[in-house]
């Protein structure tokens, strides 16, 4: 018992709401916003030492004994997803005060960023069923209110069908929820996870645990429910886009993580047999999205299909290696992401266009945004010594030592096309012609480069420093193999 | 009887979705109302209906309602709520602006 | 030896630096030290009583991902040619590249290449031998593009990029099964179990993963065609990357892994004929080409295919005659490659149709142009170093075991390909040296180049000579340690000039006389390109693949990402229906229970009914308040259903939400345009009531057996009894939202500040709008 835990989720919270009062103060926003997104680092890696050293910490919200209260939970899988969420924040925080946001800033722009993060870490910490979907709906309507920023006729377009999608599959959740508060009678995680095994998983258990995979797949973005996603994050601006493209999709896929490590394992044959499948469809479709288009948000947007694939592959082959590999992925994905959206957002800005066909030849004016677009390349097609490689080599791993050669090799051939996806905007934007591009007017990117920079520095760290790293994905593994240390750290207080 | 409502909030359901599938944004939005609906009457039934007093504390009465589902619809109403609200705002913003109601004409230029 | 591998990449960081405040001093000179040290470094282990060296630095443990450098007779001997070949490439640029042009950069990548390539030779774990394996690819991806204003230097960075990172994906692929077999991540600990490898079931598959990525390395048949257009990098590149080291990464590897594969006949077979194959093709190939470059680049490809083939063939005899080939390669082609650089330096131009002629202008190259040539032809002479090879290749061809299809067809496969090798060696010497001058077709006015740049070439053309004349001074020192290391059983002989009349030199002399008729008729039979390759190309094949990959993924992808959401609606629903209808009839998961039941009133069916009507009228509703008031009524009955549902606080709840919505919907939607009557393709309309009745089918049976599965008590019994005891409260319900489930109330609330906030923003961005 602690209170440390709900401070991740609370700091953020208040930020919000005092953001709101400062809303016209564009100068004083933006300073706040620096200062509390570096508190909420401060307080994220201080969660995240703690929980190292002494194990979960959980919360007994007003006291009230798990199950019957709301429970919240810290284990290492939380910590680190807080840490990294706070670390795109911090990135993101700082950018945001150069994105171009102009009048957007005085929208509420800063508030709805920090309910964004309050309602991500809020998913990552909840130990509640229901709970998860309230703070989905947090970070699901500041998403809504900050896609739309800006009133676009593109953005009203793209936002209200987002709006749409997400809704139906919200209420879907809830319908889920119910479903199996009917069959066990409990919306505690711990609990569910109890009961379920009890009677392993038997009866309509698999039905409701498919229902809710489609749930958290949808948010996900998984296939083939992913069309919402590449149109409408390319709409917002590009700080917004970072924020989505780090954080939303990953929510969804640490749901995944979490019901089906702790809840459904009981029948692997059935469920993870099947994401293995959904994994490698969502890795070819996705990258054949990425390869499809001219621009150059889309690429990177697309990319995000083919990354989820990867984690949804560890998760279905549900051995050590290949959960580590998962986790390994997903963290230093939530990194690459952000650094690539705020990275293409650069290029748009500079180059004036996001149309590749137009570009040509920008490494002579910008020689930096080049080399760090050509090293994200590499750090997203997983090669060595990029954090990227790591997770695929675990995942690898994993995959052949649970003898799935075909995922496999999808996997790898995937990968061969990520890197094309993204090397045609360094080959098409970067090299040719100084000129390629008539009149290009000198731009100033100060203070963008810094937060890219910042981000894909720890790609680099968590690449080769892969030794500090490795021993935490692989002991979190091995953590959500066994799901009775998480029931024992909740009912067993 | 219970079965009565599990099937209502089928019939809920498939109506929203069949509203979803539509072209006009008044539909649409229409059928999100039914979806909720449909949702939280499958929480109230998953709870036992009418197994006791409505759930509020009375001397004498041992027999109450299952309460927590209906707390759960309580959260729920009002989150629909505020999503409908910003919903509707929005669509009539999409619509002014974009001069039309119909999604399908709200498709954009695919992949540009 | 840490030092050595990085050491490049070190001063890689300083290199910029240099270039940018050094101006009056030529980079290159600095780097230079670089490869000579190492090679300093490296030559001092060679020696009769070498034996192998180990070095381990930690770098990730826990994942046995650790530097450990094996230097053996194989590692030596790259490590020299890399270091050594390196520092002649780097002299020879000091000349051959402007001050003008962005040298920092091409030191930079040089270097890198450099420390990638010492990296892969020496790493004796595999998974650091992958992570340089990759860094070769992309210092060549870089190097290739470097005047990359170019659209053709563009395209051959593209695709040497694509086809050698697919094959380092692959043989990532073949690691990590051959890891997770043995249990090692070392090479020299997978060859200690041989047995478990060959014995395992994925072995063919590692084979394929493996031969790869050393095929498209080497640039093998039919992967050979990114070398050719790499040839648009700067030619010291080219002589350094795509002909002397790089490319033999591929023949490195499978050398180093010969000791595990050699025992299976996949591994004759594939290489060996792999290698067969692209040594025929190569050379015929290059008798076609025009550019100077370009005739080097496919002879590079064919020769490679000559060493790939005697790797494949394993005997003792093979493998000593792949490393000494592997050797004289780089002395002979190397030297070519700057020969080739200094004529288009020189002369402005590389395509040997507009050349001709050039002995008395530059006689300085010529001479070292025909030593190399005809050591790359093959002709018997004892101070060409070339025959050697070549000539202990013939010798093994003959006799080889395994397949029998194929071991017979090798030796003329092998004498066709040198015959070809003779004629376009015949072709580069006397097309550009002698014959009519046309000095009008030439950009700039010919003349020797001047001697810095002729300083590398000549001391290859040396090599050539020395080693042709001594080859005992590279042998026993040398050779016989890389050879043993490839087979162990290779034992210590000498090379001769000399062997009698047998039958390699019979094969030697055939291809010298029927090279020479071809060579003077080849004007004669230069149709029979027409013929073959004629339109079969590969370069079509990846052009075709690369074209196709962008407008089918195109055309895919706009097939469901049309923007409708419909279509985004139907395909995630029908997704969704379909695999969880199909895992409930699977998994058997419909269960019903009609015992413990509520009795039913007619009030309730009443209601019921009523909803149903009204979630139905919903549908074909065409005025907007119609629409509007008939949903109100479905939300008025489902709070009248949770009265009889002893639900007060939810149904007064519903009551206010309803209102005030309907009154929202009214101010929404007075003013926009009715509902028009749905004109849908029959097809549509069907589509929409399956998934909407299959849905609503789906969650009802769903309902029905959550419903009946009452296996566990509920945990509100545990709230009624403590409501008040413990919350203080007699509304359970109200008791559980503010106090037990607090936090749900708390965050429920942020939602709907959230959003009363963004409609507030959208509204005042309206406002702002307008008043622009």
């Amino acid at each position: 018992m602690s209170n440390l835990a709900v401070l991740p989720i609370v700091l953020p919270l208040i930020a919000a709401i005092i953001l709101i009062f400062f809303n016209s103060n564009v100068k004083i926003s933006r300073l706040l916003t620096k200062v509390f997104s570096l508190a909420g680092l401060a307080v994220a890696g201080y969660v995240f030492l703690h929980v190292m050293e002494n194990g979960t910490i959980t919360l007994q919200t007003g006291s009230w004994v798990a199950p019957y209260g709301i429970i919240l939970v810290v284990d290492a899988l939380s910590a680190v997803l807080i840490l990294t969420t706070n670390i795109v924040s911090v990135a993101c925080a700082f950018y945001a005060a150069h994105a171009g946001l102009g009048e957007k800033e005085k929208f509420y722009f800063y508030p709805f960023f920090f309910f964004l993060i309050t309602g991500v870490t809020g998913a990552f910490i909840t130990g509640d069923l229901f709970n998860l979907f309230v703070f989905f709906e947090v970070l699901l309507m500041a998403s809504y209110a900050l896609i739309v920023l800006g009133g676009d006729k593109v953005q009203l377009r793209e936002s209200i069908k987002y709006l749409l999608i997400n809704l139906f599959s919200s209420m879907l959740f809830v319908t889920a929820i119910a479903f199996i508060y009917g069959v066990v009678g409990t919306i505690n995680m711990a609990q569910i996870s109890e009961r379920v095994g009890e009677v392993e998983q038997q009866g309509i258990l698999t039905t409701i645990a498919f229902l809710l995979f489609f749930v958290f797949a949808t948010k996900a973005a998984l296939f083939p429910l992913y069309y919402w996603l590449p149109n409408s994050y390319i709409v917002p601006n590009p700080v917004i886009s970072a924020l989505f493209g780090a954080l939303l999709t990953k929510v969804g896929v640490y749901s995944i993580t979490r019901v089906f490590t702790l809840i459904f394992t009981h029948r692997l044959e059935l469920t993870h047999e099947f994401f293995i499948w959904i994994a490698g469809l969502s890795m070819i479709f996705g990258v054949i999205g990425a390869l499809s288009t001219n621009n150059i948000k889309l690429i990177v947007a697309y990319n995000i299909i083919p990354a989820i694939g990867y984690m949804i592959m560890g998760i279905g082959i549900f051995n050590q290696e290949a959960l580590s590999g998962s986790i390994y992925y997903l963290v230093q994905d939530m990194i690459v992401k952000a650094a690539l959206f705020l990275l293409v957002g650069v290029i748009a800005y500079v180059a004036g266009t996001s149309d590749l066909r137009k570009m040509g030849g920008l490494i002579h004016h910008y020689p930096v945004l080049g080399w760090l677009l050509f090293i994200s390349a590499f750090v997203l097609a997983g090669i060595p010594p990029f954090s990227g490689f790591i997770g695929k080599l675990l995942l690898l791993e994993g995959a052949f030592q649970g003898g799935d050669i075909v995922i496999a090799i999808i996997a790898l051939i995937t990968s061969l096309l990520i890197l094309y996806s993204v090397i045609k905007i360094f080959i098409r934007g970067f090299w040719g012609d100084k000129d390629t591009i008539k009149n290009l007017e000198k731009k100033s990117t100060k203070g963008m480069i810094g937060p890219i920079v910042f981000l894909l520095s720890f790609t680099v760290i968590l690449g080769i420093g892969a030794e500090f790293f490795y021993p935490i994905s692989d002991s979190i593994a091995e953590y959500l193999l066994d799901p009775e240390i998480y029931i024992d750290s909740v009912l067993k207080e | 009887m219970e079965f009565l409502i599990i099937i209502l909030s089928g019939v809920l359901f498939a109506t929203a979705i069949y509203n979803l599938l539509q072209k006009q944004l008044l539909r649409i939005i229409i059928g999100t109302i039914l979806l909720s609906h449909g949702a939280h009457l499958i929480i109230l039934t998953m709870g036992k209906l009418k197994t006791g007093q409505p759930p509020v504390l009375t001397e004498g009465i041992s027999q109450y309602t299952d309460p927590l589902p209906q707390a759960l619809i309580l959260t729920s109403i009002v989150i629909s709520f505020g999503i409908t609200g910003l919903l509707l705002v929005l669509a009539y913003r999409t619509t002014e602006e974009n001069n039309t109601d119909n999604m399908e004409q709200l498709r954009g230029k695919s992949n540009e | 030896m840490i030092y050595a591998v990085f050491a490049p990449l070190l001063f890689a960081i300083l290199v910029p630096w240099i270039s940018k405040h050094k101006d009056r001093i030529h980079t290159g000179i600095f780097v230079f030290f670089i490869p000579f040290i190492i090679f300093l470094y490296f030559i001092q282990f060679v020696g009769a009583d070498f034996s192998p060296i180990r070095e381990t630095y930690n770098w990730v443990p826990s994942l046995n991902m650790n530097f450990d450098f094996y230097l053996d007779g194989l590692s030596l001997l790259f490590v020299l040619l890399i270091s050594g070949i390196g520092s002649l490439v780097v002299l020879y640029s000091v000349f051959y590249l402007e001050k003008s042009e962005r040298l920092g950069h091409f030191y930079v990548f040089l270097l890198m290449f450099m420390a990638a390539m010492l990296g892969v030779v020496l790493s004796d774990n595999v998974f650091v031998l992958y992570a340089f394996w990759e860094l070769t690819s992309i210092s060549s991806f870089l190097l290739i593009g470097y005047w990359n204003f170019k659209e053709r230097s563009r395209y051959g960075a593209l695709k040497s990029m694509l086809i050698t990172v697919f094959g380092g994906l692959s043989l990532l692929g073949g690691f990590v099964l051959l890891t997770v077999i043995t249990g090692t991540t070392s090479i020299q600990g997978m060859i200690e179990q041989v047995d478990v490898i060959l014995a395992s079931k994925y072995l063919p598959l590692i084979l394929t993963f493996i031969l790869l990525g050393a095929f498209t390395k080497s640039a093998q048949f039919p992967f050979h065609i990114w070398l050719p257009d790499a040839m648009e990098a700067p030619t010291p590149v080219s002589a350094y990357l795509h002909s002397a080291t790089m490319v033999k990464a591929g023949i490195f590897l499978v050398a180093r892994f010969s000791p595990i594969f050699a025992g299976y006949e996949g591994f004759f077979i594939s290489v060996s004929l792999v290698g067969i194959v692209t040594l025929c093709w190569g050379s015929y190939m290059a008798v076609r080409q025009t550019d100077l470059k370009g005739i080097l680049a496919f002879s590079t490809i064919s020769q490679l295919g000559m060493i790939m083939a005697m790797l494949g063939f394993g005997t003792e005899a093979a493998v000593f005659a792949a490393v000494f080939h592997i050797l004289n390669h780089a002395t002979f082609k190397g030297s070519l490659f700057m020969v080739a650089g200094i004529i288009d330096h020189e002369t402005g131009t590389r395509d040997i149709r507009k050349l001709g002629g050039l002995i008395t202008l530059m006689p300085m190259t010529a001479t070292l142009a025909v030593f190399a040539t005809f050591s790359m032809a093959g002709v018997p002479l004892p101070f060409l170093n070339g025959f050697y090879s070549k000539e202990l290749f013939f010798d093994a061809t003959i006799d080889l075991e395994g397949a029998a299809w194929l071991s017979q067809a090798i030796p003329y496969l092998a004498v066709l390909g040198s015959i070809f090798t003779f004629v376009y060696s015949m072709y580069f010497f006397f097309g550009v040296f002698t014959g009519p001058k046309q000095l009008e077709q030439l950009p700039k006015k010919p003349h020797e180049a001047p001697f810095g740049m002729l300083i590398s070439p000549i001391i290859l053309v040396l090599g050539v000579i020395l080693i042709g004349i001594f080859p005992e001074m590279v042998n026993a020192p040398f050779l016989q340690h890389a050879a043993e290391s490839v087979n162990k059983n290779v034992e210590y002989h000498k090379v001769y000039f000399w062997h009698g009349f047998n039958t390699p030199l019979m094969m030697s002399l055939t291809v010298v006389g029927a090279g020479i008729i071809l060579f003077v008729t080849r004007r004669k039979w230069d149709k029979v390109y027409h013929v073959l390759p004629g339109k079969l190309s590969f370069n079509r094949v990846y052009n075709f693949i690369v074209e196709k990959m962008d407008t089918y993924s195109a055309a895919i992808t706009n097939t469901y990402m049309t923007g409708s959401l419909r279509t985004y609606m139907v395909l995630i629903l029908g997704a969704t229906l379909i695999v969880t209808a199909g895992y409930m009839f699977l998994t058997d998961g419909f269960t019903i229970n009609v015992g413990n039941l509520a009795e039913v009133t007619v009030l309730e069916v009443a209601v019921v009914i009523t909803i149903i009507i009204g979630a139905i009228a919903t549908l074909f509703m065409r005025n907007n308040i119609a629409a509007i008031l008939v949903t109100g009524i479905v939300g008025y009955g489902v709070a009248t259903l949770f009265v009889i549902y002893r639900a007060p606080d939810i149904a007064l709840t519903q009551l206010v939400v309803e209102t005030v919505s309907i009154a929202l919907f009214l101010l929404c939607f007075y003013h926009l345009p009715n509902l028009q009557k749905r004109e849908e393709a029959p097809k549509t309309k069907l589509t929409n009531f399956f998934i909407s009745a299959g849905f609503g089918l789906l969650i009802t049976l769903v309902g029905i057996s959550a419903h009946s599965s009452d296996w566990f008590d509920s945990i509100s019994s545990y709230f009624v009894e403590n409501s008040y005891k413990l919350g203080g409260g007699d509304n359970i319900v109200n008791v559980i939202l503010v106090d037990f489930r607090g936090l749900d109330t708390l965050f429920e609330i942020a939602v709907l500040g959230i959003a009363a906030l963004a409609v507030v923003a959208l509204i005042k961005m309206k406002k702002k709008k307008g008043a622009e």
